[in-house]
């Protein structure tokens, strides 16, 4: 298949020379299992330089928190990266693996209706009634996968799984170990083995982690970006990688409009203005940088089809009342009461934008 | 010949291999960075009792006074140096400018001590960060605190300083510092042979191989200072890490000790696990799990941290992160509690009698000692509640008024100025037998100390002359007798003399009723009370006579007024006759007959009027009937209304009890209120709201129930409709007249 066709290519695609130039300039010694030291996944996830090859950013943030992360899987814990929606705690579980095992594609989705088969090992039924219980007709999922070749799995929002699947991992965790009592076999996991799981801090109520399984895990809170130039950053960043992915027919979005954008998205989200003046009542609906790119690279969508190819206020405002008013009315009154309190008053930059967003806000 | 060893302040490595530094260079004298006229406080810092951290105190001798602290813990290497020097028998002195040049800078003196290097453009240790890619305090911790070679150590600190010198601006001051210390090394030199100089990393290369110029001796001729006092003074951890910052503190003193600690049992690899294992108890002491298990992990963490970031050791920044992920789960929030006793503690300092200079010092400690106060001194907030009342259950005299003794001195240190003790208040029991103080200790205490010591040599003369002061600025009575009531609770029988004094002039012209009620509540309060405070009040009692007479006198006119005027003089008339029926030296008969006349006068406030009529009733001085021609007189038609309404407002503020069980009353008040026609009954229905507002409930029942007598109901149905919601119309209708205009009621 013709690797231009994908719409989404895994990191270790996306970034492969990035990734072999790191391998190839490697000084310091690598872990049992690690394709790179733990310093050089530092410099792949935070940008940098490896002998002529420059490294991008991959997560704008807090160095420490990645340190963290990194020294957390040197040293065969399992990571539990938990935080808002959108503070790209996915994003940063699929670069570590990219980066550790050139391989960021063993990986379960949690979801409700998650198994403990989808976690363990399942059967081949077909398999199992021609030739009964025998590792060919044994599925071997991400996490057995993992354990066999010591590799590092992604479980991604493990609250959303019921907590009987929780707990089937509690014990791969802590024995490191798959008993097959079909088989009467046993899988030992081979050194550099290990989890990274995403929870998400507003699915709390959903399925309530267990402590024993927390307290298997180290855990990294990934917080909101913390000063505005920063997440402009994030956000400009992803919007043009993103734009470049779909092939959008339209101009990026000049700076000016993504820090309106992120102006009124960590206003909303903090619940007050950036100058700490006026207060400002939070939306129902989560306002996270990913969404802050969503919106951007949706308003381009809507220039490259529908308007001139560069992204106007006209487009924004369309964009930015579908993100913040999600469905109920509590959040079109916080809208308006954001428009005509705040955004009249920010002055000539905003002033466009303001007669947009009204004229569709109603 | 002079050897020189650059310290950072605060550093267990430093304090450590200074030590070894002197054993190597067997100095005939010790030279330390510190202000070169206090010199004789090192004898007392370094006496085998003194507890660390303590502090060198400098104050001006003139109000306001200003104070400069020169902090020392256990291990700082000043202090490890003075205690080699006095072990040893080497003679130890200050290099750097007299105390009294820091406090005469206009800077803010603090400032001035802290060697804080501003500079153009990037500080030298912002550069230190970007390069570095470490904080300051991570850098130095990887760098100089994990380093165990001596010969390493010296030839780093010695780079360190002169690179920092090599980045930072030169500053005025600090070159003076640095011009003063080369003529002490020079002056030294002429006496001494070899020489040990102890200073700041960044001051060392500025002396080192310099010889004292003509032009150091020219700088350093003229000072300009200020005449000061010193003395020493306990300080604590909690104060030497909120002074943080390059040089005068440290961010975590706590940690430092553990750093200290295991660096003199040659483990210093176990630091990591003594600060981990104490934040696992801290955390299990504040209520959260925490276990073995989670400790070892956050070693694990820690260690890698570490190496990832080039340390052999973690540095409390990699340790820290390692106990938020693994003890915190994931938040800082959780274990912030635990992290700040850990890293910075509680601990305070301790300095034996006799090695502080100021008397105040001494007296409060010696105090805290005979009150049996000293568990109390120290940094966590404790309550302690006393009973002044004899106890008859001990021998000595002295224990039997322990508690008194007591509270006359928190109430001392309270009008010192001294916030050693906050007195609460007690909400529901106001016995006034009993105090309940809320005590804690810190440096700032020690501090208000050292300045009350300009008021006295003890806390009772500072208190006195305190209270001595503020009478002779008080300007009028209530001023004056609050400094006799504060005399008073500070048992300074010579003050409460003069305040008496004082009040009894100003009596004299005290032409306000209101005040004089107030003044006599006050001294009636004194009177009552004094035998438990173990005070003759003999000369207070002529002044209440004075002042009720006065009273007496005043009142009649003074009781046609305003409402609010009238608000006060009710307060005033039951002070004045609580005090009468306290004390019979009081002529009670004038008394009674200001109160007749008040009752029976249509000119005076009604609600005054109302409230005499309500006291005599109270004391059994009216007569059924005569009570009962009164209320009908004043609930008659020709009266206003709203007097009407006021006078019964006067007349219910006292002994309810006995106006819900006379039933004529209630007859009289429905007669009344049906009289009305529904303009006059809006300003009538405000003030009985009012009136009945006060009720608690129960009596409000009773009421119902004698309204249900006269009305003709019976009582169940009018307490039900009595208690039965209002309806949204009512409560509309109740709304609309808090708008009620009163005109000119």
């Amino acid at each position: 298949m013709n690797e231009n066709n994908i719409l989404r290519l895994p990191a270790e695609k996306q970034f492969q020379s990035e990734i072999e130039a790191l391998i190839a300039n490697e000084k310091n010694p690598v872990p049992t299992g690690w394709k790179m030291s733990p310093k050089s996944v530092l410099t792949y996830i935070m940008g940098g330089k490896s002998g002529g090859t420059v490294i991008t950013p991959k997560y704008m943030g807090d160095r420490r928190i990645v340190e963290i992360c990194i020294a957390t899987l040197v040293t065969d814990r399992a990571l539990l990266l938990i935080g808002e929606p959108g503070t790209a705690k996915s994003w940063l579980s699929e670069h570590l693996t990219a980066a550790i095992n050139g391989d960021s594609s063993l990986v379960i989705q949690g979801t409700a209706g998650t198994t403990e088969e989808q976690i363990r090992y399942s059967w081949n039924y077909a398999m199992l009634l021609a030739k009964g219980p025998s590792f060919e007709s044994l599925v071997k999922t991400p996490v057995y996968t993992a354990m066999e070749r010591g590799a590092i799995a992604r479980i991604e929002e493990i609250s959303r799984c019921a907590s009987e699947v929780q707990d089937a991992l509690i014990s791969i965790l802590s024995e490191k170990r798959i008993t097959i009592p079909e088989l009467g076999e046993e899988l030992a996991a081979k050194k550099g083995f290990s989890v990274i799981a995403t929870a998400n801090t507003r699915d709390k109520g959903v399925n309530e982690m267990s402590s024993a399984l927390k307290r298997r895990f180290n855990i990294v809170v990934l917080p909101a970006p913390e000063d505005m130039e920063t997440e402009i950053n994030i956000v400009s960043t992803r919007v043009a990688q993103l734009a470049d992915d779909f092939c959008l027919n339209a101009k990026l979005p000049e700076r000016s409009a993504v820090e309106k954008v992120v102006t009124i998205f960590r206003e909303l989200r903090s619940g007050q203005t950036l100058d700490g003046q006026v207060k400002v009542k939070p939306t129902a609906g989560v306002l996270s940088s990913a969404e802050a790119i969503s919106l951007l690279v949706n308003s381009m969508a809507l220039a490259g089809s529908f308007g001139n190819g560069k992204v106007t206020d006209a487009e924004l405002a369309g964009a930015l009342q579908g993100a913040i008013v999600k469905d109920d009315d509590k959040d079109k009154a916080v809208w308006t009461e954001y428009l005509e309190n705040v955004m009249r008053k920010k002055g000539r930059g905003f002033a466009s934008l303001y007669e947009e967003c009204r004229e569709i806000n109603g | 010949m002079a050897e020189y060893f650059g310290v950072r302040h605060l550093s267990p490595a430093c304090g450590f291999f200074v030590t070894q530094f002197l054993e190597r260079v067997k100095p005939d004298i010790v030279l330390i960075e510190g202000p070169s006229d206090l010199s004789g406080l090192i004898a007392p810092l370094c006496s085998d009792k003194a507890i660390m951290p303590a502090a060198i105190l400098a104050y001006t001798e003139q109000a306001p006074v200003r104070t400069v602290m020169y902090p020392v813990a256990e291990f700082s290497p000043e202090y490890r140096a003075m205690l080699w020097a006095t072990d040893n028998e080497v003679p130890v002195r200050f290099c750097d400018l007299p105390s009294g040049c820091a406090l005469y800078s206009d800077n803010e003196n603090e400032d001035a001590q802290q060697e804080k290097i501003p500079s153009k453009g990037e500080s030298v240790y912002s550069r230190l960060e970007r390069i570095s890619g470490l904080d300051n305090d991570t850098f130095w911790e990887y760098t100089f605190e994990h380093c165990e070679s001596y010969d390493d150590f010296i030839k780093a600190v010695e780079k360190y300083g002169s690179h920092l010198r090599e980045f930072s601006e030169p500053e005025k001051y600090t070159e003076l510092r640095e011009a003063f210390m080369r003529r002490t090394i020079a002056e030294a030199e002429k006496e001494y042979s070899n020489i040990a100089v102890i200073t700041g990393a960044f001051h060392t290369c500025a002396l080192k191989g310099k010889s004292c110029t003509a032009e150091d001796i020219k700088l350093t001729e003229k000072l300009d200072t200020v005449s000061v006092k010193s003395t020493l003074m306990p300080y604590s951890y909690y104060r030497l890490s909120s002074r943080s910052g390059y040089g005068a503190g440290s961010k975590a003193p706590g940690y430092y000790e553990i750093l200290w600690n295991n660096r003199l049992r040659g483990t210093l690899d176990d630091a990591q696990t003594e600060y981990l294992s104490r934040i696992a108890a801290s955390q299990r002491k504040n209520g959260f799990a925490a276990s073995s298990a989670e400790v070892i992990e956050g070693v694990r963490l820690a260690g890698t941290l570490c190496s990832m970031r080039g340390g052999r050791l973690p540095s409390m920044s990699d340790l820290r992160d390692a106990a938020v992920t693994c003890m915190g789960h994931g938040s800082f929030g959780e274990i912030s509690i635990a992290c700040a006793d850990v890293e910075i503690g509680t601990k305070i300092g301790e300095l034996p009698e006799g090695t502080v200079c100021t008397s105040v010092q001494e007296d409060f400690m010696r105090q805290l000692k005979e009150l049996k106060l000293e568990r109390f001194r120290k940094a966590k907030d404790e309550e302690l509640e006393l009973d002044l009342r004899e106890n008859i259950r001990v021998k000595t005299e002295k224990s039997a008024f322990l508690d008194l003794n007591r509270s006359f001195f928190f109430h001392r240190l309270r009008i010192c100025g001294i916030g050693f003790c906050v007195k609460t208040e007690r909400p529901q029991d106001n016995a006034t037998w009993a105090e309940k103080w809320k005590i804690s200790w810190s440096p700032e205490t020690e501090i208000q100390i050292v300045e009350a010591s300009l008021n006295g040599d003890t806390i009772q003369a500072a208190a006195e002359y305190t209270l001595n002061m503020r009478l002779l600025s008080a300007e009028n009575l209530a001023e004056t007798a609050e400094v006799l009531s504060d005399a008073f609770e500070c048992g300074l029988a010579e003050c409460v003399k003069t305040a008496v004094k004082a009040v009894q002039r100003l009596a004299v012209n005290c032409a306000s009723p209101s005040d004089a009620g107030a003044t006599i509540h006050r001294l009636s309060g004194i009177i009552r009370f004094g035998s438990i405070r173990r005070i003759d009040t003999a000369p207070i009692a002529p002044l209440i006579q004075q002042l009720f007479l006065r009273f007496c006198l005043q009142a009649g006119s003074a009781s046609i007024c305003g409402e609010d005027a009238a608000e006060e003089l009710v307060t005033a008339l039951s002070r004045v006759n609580d005090a009468c029926l306290a004390h019979d030296f009081l002529d009670t008969d004038r008394f009674l007959t200001l109160l007749y006349e008040l009752s029976d006068s249509d000119r005076v406030n009604p609600l005054i009027s109302g409230f005499a009529c309500a006291v005599l009733t109270e004391r059994g001085k009216i007569s059924a009937e005569k009570l009962s021609a009164l209320i009908s007189r004043r609930l008659s038609r020709s009266n206003p209304p709203q007097e009407g309404a006021l006078w019964f407002e006067g007349l219910s503020r006292k002994n309810r009890r006995s106006l819900i069980s006379r039933l004529s009353i209630w007859e009289k008040l429905a007669e009344f209120i049906a009289a009305l026609d529904d303009e006059e009954f809006k300003p009538v229905l405000i003030c009985l709201r009012r009136t009945f507002g006060e009720f608690s409930p129960s009596e409000k029942s009773d009421i119902a129930e004698n309204i249900g007598e006269v009305l003709g109901l019976n009582a169940q149905e009018a307490a039900e409709f009595v208690m039965t919601e209002m309806t949204d119309e009512e409560q509309q209708t109740i709304a609309e007249l808090d708008d009620f205009d009163f005109g000119d009621i």
